[in-house]
């Protein structure tokens, strides 16, 4: 029996490509057929964000680009079409925008309970699409519990940050790799895929390492 | 035809690219969007006479 294929795929919680790419993924791996693990790993697009940006994603990129708010909204706007495409319905109006360091503590707590990749879905639908607040650990503490967490467990693990170390060991590991943005998926430690590809590339790139597989003694 | 996909080497890991080399992602706090997808929206909404 063959092993299955890994796919480390580095990522963050407020990246709109990083959703779509998920589900982009998630279509290829079904087309693709095989066995797939998939593990998450943390990446900060913009670790100096304050927790309690005050502000909307429009005003966030106006201010930090200099873009007209307009240009801003056009751009946004196409977002959500392409999100809507793959079945997600973004709500730009009502998004947090937040320093997401701590979601990552949260999704490396999951992943010592075996149950990340339930996690990572919960909190990209908890910022794209239902406007909750993902950098402050009380709202983190609550999304937690919804999904039958412990509150008293989860409530130390974030307190404490003991969690903290596996974020940074993660980010150093995309430097280590030269990854500079996400989503970036590495197959079976020796393939990079950058961005939110169409779901047949995945699964074409899956299907090209299954076959490498399979011919390599 | 596609240009031949550049090997990213670092000093620890090395990594063979696979798949469409502009496909979206983000960097940094910018998020862009690619010219095919702008296209593909174009294309949609022409489709759905919503322009």
């Amino acid at each position: 029996m063959t092993e299955p294929i890994k796919v480390d795929i580095w990522s963050d919680v407020q990246c709109p490509w990083c959703y779509i790419g998920k589900r982009k993924f998630e279509s290829g791996a079904a087309q693709f057929g095989g066995d797939v693990e998939v593990e998450y790993h943390s990446f900060e697009l913009a670790p100096d964000t304050p927790v309690d940006f005050d502000g909307t994603p429009v005003d966030y990129l106006a201010q930090r680009k200099g873009l007209p708010t307009a240009q801003v909204e056009q751009m946004i706007e196409r977002v959500v079409g392409i999100a809507e495409s793959v079945g997600l319905d973004y709500d730009y109006d009502h998004i947090h925008q937040t320093n997401t360091v701590i979601s990552h503590e949260l999704l490396h707590f999951a992943k010592s309970k075996g149950r990340q990749l339930e996690m990572k879905e919960r909190l990209l639908k908890a910022y794209f699409i239902n406007g909750e607040h993902v950098g402050r650990i009380p709202d983190l503490v609550e999304i937690a519990v919804e999904l039958g967490f412990d509150r008293d467990e989860v409530t130390e693990a974030l307190e404490s940050h003991r969690f903290l170390p596996d974020v940074k060991a993660d980010v150093a590991l995309a430097r280590e790799y030269g990854i500079n943005g996400v989503p970036f998926f590495v197959i079976d430690g020796k393939y990079g895929v950058s961005g939110a590809q169409d779901a047949a590339t995945f699964a074409n790139v899956l299907s090209q390492v299954q076959a490498e597989r399979e011919t390599t003694p | 035809m596609t240009a031949p996909l550049p090997v990213i080497v670092t000093p620890g890991l090395t990594l063979t690219p696979l798949g469409d080399p502009t496909a979206a992602a983000c960097e940094g706090d910018f998020c862009a969007i690619p010219d095919h997808h702008t296209q593909a929206i174009i294309n949609r909404k022409l489709d759905e006479d919503a322009v």
